[in-house]
């Protein structure tokens, strides 16, 4: 699916902007011209002028989304979240990002897109097209953490650590966009992001610590 | 040997008692952690309870409808003729992927008959006469009194003779657990002879015995098995109505099943801390000693029982007589959750004892000092030490007021009144039997730590490497944790903080074993005597006087084929029960919003050996965190004439979350030299009252209903105008 350049993206999801997405599935336009239709009720609307507008179809689409830096194909129907998208229907699935509340409450299921925090449970796969999609496997593995995974593994920024990779990505988002954030940016910008054995203080220190690393290496370069 | 098994502590551990992270920190980081909810396997089926939306109700289900579903594969009944609380599941549906079972889940909703049937989801309408029966045996049950002296004179006597008497009334709400990982399984079965239990779960064990019956095959060819999960705090020790339908469904449909509850049905059907309504009648002299206390506390724990502290608690009172009984309602059983009955109790207990020490003009601090009179008690003494020192590191003795509390006069100059506040808390936490350890080393010097048990977050799988290595002087990183299976020896459930207690020892042992026999080999083939040799950094071995060493690879070199291995079990003397510990609390409350903000917490308690200090400061943490957000914000809401749920997800169920944590300060009482004790259902017990009796401290308002929310604040600094 083709979206229009200058439509917002999945994470400034509005009533306005899920029903248009709606809209575009019932119309079918660019669906038809990008996605492979497996059943007809799917392929018979998309081609359909006559098709009401807004109305979600069902069917299975097949759709290309750029996952970690790579082109991935699956197939999923129009109701298929990014996040049972990314845990269920991707094949080998990827399951860092955890469906906790799926209802946009808890940030478990934080990725980003194009850079801004999302919940993937709040997007519709299909509107993810065309977009970098990026989860907490992008981020570092094991053998190779990146600077705020090993902060968080130091300071012990996690217990059972379910809530864990919703909070690393929210916080990566957040240093990428200031590698020198304070503590109440920090917060801030974790705010969405529920733990309920209470690691909080210790995911502060461990964000902290890598801002307050970046501050000094800016601050010691200066001198 | 046992008997003179000692921990390395102290300035001679190399691990024990620092601050180690935690060894699958790198897995969990980076989401290569797999939790059960993660496990995919080839044909798995996904499903779906519907749980019942009234509390009670005749269910006529048309199956059809879910049938009807593309991709639904089966829905079956899974509740009696009728349900018998709000959010019971009421059946199951499995599909080929998780949206076709939401949509045959809501399509068997939309079709089902439902006949309302009379119901009680408050107390008022439980105790009501002539209210419907909730269970067999009504709905008032387990009345019991405890008592000493005579309460009802003492009381008389306080209030003809000039000291400090209440009548109040204190309730508590009921707390969810919400753990992040829902209840659930995948059952991983293909109608062959094994089957494999992947069990959110706070005891492996559990999907051992009565799983392999469900699934119809021999317990020997199951696998239970908890590599990581999200959560339990009480709520998770057996295997549930997820872990039973589960096993049910893959054994009729021979394909694995992933049935984990949504998160509405979660919040109704997978228990709960039970909410509770004491009268507190309580009398002082004028020397602050409690002379009387009459309590009366329903238990609101829906079709369980409830669970609460016998008053008064930790504190001595020469009188008392302190009555409890169960109160059913149709609503989900409460379970265990983080030291179950003693937030509650503690609640009640703590404001009881502040207001008739205000009303004494006393010092809350030394009232309560006063009623654990260390002379009459040596147990005592302990609580005196904690409670001054964290009086003292939250700057009780330089705030302004202590015998009174602050004014509730909002100014433009001042808009927020800051207050401080205190509890203590109480518990077991010792060990017990059960954990069976097994170390082994091969001729490679590979060290395997296997044991079944499972980290519920505690960090249990870091304690047993750590253990290990300390002991044969390897690095944590030689030694491999292996946990969470049934596949391995015994591993006692993580429930009522016994977790360390009953693991740590066992471990312990079978690493001691380890090195004795190691030693014994490395005696043999370098011609001394045992009893000459020692390990040395990195797991070589010397004699004392040096002359003489191997190193780990050459020592390893010289077992067989097969290599060595141990086993350790429980052993009393590493380990100690009784838990102590005191709370200070600095709030600052909204004169004009009534908002409670919490500004710091303090928390000192026992300690015994410390095996990670650095998950042990996060488990406490954690802990402190759990009863800010139980004192502010949370609460089970049901619409009493309705019966409906009100706030099943956490957009209206509020937690804590980071913009509300304060600064936190953790003192793990370094006197306590005892061994291996349970740390981390204590400091979840006082933080609620120390909240509230700082809101009061702070403006004057008193709020004896949790959760503690603006509202209430507000409704107090009008009255006190």
């Amino acid at each position: 699916m083709q979206r229009d350049p200058d439509s917002p993206r999945p994470g400034s999801l509005t009533r306005r902007t899920f029903l248009r997405g709606g809209a575009l599935i019932g119309l079918g336009a660019t669906a038809a011209a990008r996605s492979i239709s497996e059943t007809t009720d799917a392929a018979v609307s998309a081609q359909d002028p006559s098709a009401p507008k807004g109305r979600i179809r069902k069917g299975r689409f097949r759709i290309s989304l750029r996952i970690n830096g790579t082109p991935r194909t699956l197939t999923v129907e129009p109701r298929t979240s990014l996040l049972n998208a990314l845990r269920v229907h991707l094949e080998p699935p990827l399951t860092g990002t955890k469906l906790v509340c799926d209802g946009g409450n808890c940030g478990a299921c934080t990725v980003l897109i194009d850079g801004a925090p999302t919940a993937a449970c709040m997007q519709l796969a299909i509107d993810a097209e065309g977009h970098e999609i990026r989860t907490v496997e992008s981020i570092g593995s094991p053998g190779a953490l990146s600077a705020l995974q090993q902060s968080f593994c130091d300071h012990d920024g996690m217990m059972c650590g379910f809530c864990t990779s919703g909070f690393v990505m929210s916080l990566t988002a957040a240093l990428e966009k200031n590698p020198r954030a304070d503590e109440g940016e920090l917060r801030r910008a974790c705010a969405g992001n529920l733990c309920r054995c209470g690691t909080y203080p210790q995911v502060f220190k461990a964000a902290l610590a890598v801002s307050q690393s970046a501050k000094a290496g800016r601050d010691g370069g200066a001198k | 040997m046992s008997a003179e098994l000692t921990w390395t502590r102290g300035d001679d551990a190399r691990l024990i008692g620092r601050r180690v992270p935690r060894i699958d920190g790198p897995d969990k980081v980076s989401g290569r952690a797999v939790y059960p909810h993660d496990k995919r396997f080839e044909s798995m089926v996904w499903a779906e309870f519907v749980p019942c939306p009234m509390p009670s109700a005749n269910v006529e289900l048309d199956l059809d409808a879910a049938m009807a579903v593309t991709g639904v594969v089966h829905a079956e009944r899974v509740c009696g003729d009728k349900t018998l609380y709000l959010g019971e599941p009421m059946a199951v549906v499995a599909a080929e992927t998780p949206e076709a079972a939401r949509e045959g889940a809501a399509a068997l909703l939309a079709t089902m008959t439902l006949t309302p049937l009379d119901f009680c989801v408050t107390s008022q309408a439980a105790l009501r006469e002539g209210a419907p029966s909730v269970g067999r045996s009504g709905n008032v049950t387990r009345e019991r009194t405890r008592d000493q002296g005579d309460a009802v004179a003492a009381f008389a006597a306080a209030q003809t003779s000039g000291g400090a008497t209440i009548d109040v009334r204190y309730t508590v709400q009921v707390q969810h657990h919400a753990c992040l990982e829902t209840h659930g399984m995948v059952v991983d079965y293909n109608g062959g002879q094994n089957a494999t239990i992947h069990g959110s779960i706070q005891g492996t064990f559990a999907l051992l015995d009565g799983p392999n019956e469900l699934l119809g095959l021999p317990a020997a060819n199951v696998e239970g098995n908890v590599q990581h999960m999200g959560g339990g705090f009480g709520s998770k020790f057996g295997i549930g109505i997820e872990g039973r339908v589960a096993c049910e469904l893959a054994a009729k449909l021979k394909r694995p099943v992933h049935l984990f509850m949504d998160r509405e049905t979660e919040f109704h059907a997978s228990g709960n801390r039970s909410g509770n309504e004491v009268t507190v009648r309580a009398a002082a002299g004028k020397d602050g000693r409690l002379t009387s206390l009459i309590s009366d506390s329903n238990k609101l724990g829906g079709l369980s029982g409830g669970s609460y502290a016998w008053l008064p608690y930790i504190y001595s009172a020469e009188n008392y007589t302190t009555t409890q009984r169960s109160v059913h309602t149709n609503t989900d059983g409460n379970r265990a959750f983080r030291a179950p009955g003693h937030p509650q109790a503690s609640f009640a207990m703590e404001g009881a004892l502040d207001e008739l020490a205000y009303q004494l003009g006393l010092d809350p601090v030394a009232m309560r000092l006063t009623n654990l009179p260390a002379e009459e008690n040596p147990d005592f003494a302990v609580w005196h030490k904690h409670l001054k020192r964290v009086a003292d590191e939250i700057g009780w003795y330089e705030h302004p007021h202590r015998t009174a509390p602050g004014s509730a006069k909002y100014t433009f100059e001042r808009e927020e009144a800051i207050g401080i506040g205190f509890g203590l808390s109480v518990w077991g936490g010792g060990g017990g039997p059960g954990n069976q350890v097994e170390v082994s080393v091969d001729r490679t010097g590979t060290v395997l730590a296997s044991v079944g048990t499972q980290d519920i977050g505690t960090g249990a799988r870091t304690l047993v490497a750590m253990i290990v290595a300390e002991e044969l002087h390897r690095d944590l990183d030689d030694v491999q944790a292996r946990i969470g299976s049934t596949q391995y020896g015994m591993g006692n459930v993580s429930g009522g903080s016994v977790t360390s207690a009953c693991l740590a020892p066992a471990v312990k042992d079978a690493a001691a074993k380890m090195r004795v026999e190691l030693l014994a080999k490395a005696a043999a083939a370098m011609n001394v005597d045992a009893g000459e040799l020692a390990f040395y950094a990195g797991g070589s071995v010397a004699t004392t006087d040096g002359t003489v060493s191997l190193s780990w690879k050459e020592l390893c070199a010289l077992l067989g084929a097969t290599g060595l291995t141990t086993h350790g079990t429980w052993q009393r003397d590493l380990q100690a029960s009784g838990v102590h510990g005191a709370q200070a609390v600095k709030v600052a409350v909204d004169l004009l919003t009534g908002r409670v903000r919490v500004i710091k917490m303090i928390c000192m308690q026992d300690a015994g050996l410390i095996l990670n200090a650095l998950t042990a400061q996060s488990q406490i943490q954690g802990a402190l965190v759990q009863s800010l957000s139980y004192a502010l914000f949370e609460e089970r809401l049901i619409d009493a004439d309705l019966g409906a749920r009100l706030n099943p997800n956490f957009e209206s169920y509020k937690i804590a979350n980071s913009i509300v944590i304060p600064e936190m300060q953790v003192i793990f009482d370094e006197d306590d030299d005892r061994g291996v004790i349970g740390l981390g259902e204590p400091p979840a017990i006082p933080g609620a009252a120390a909240i509230a009796n700082a809101v009061h401290n702070a403006c004057g308002v008193r709020v004896r209903d949790l959760p503690l929310t603006p509202d209430k604040v507000l409704m107090g600094l009008e009255a006190l105008r």
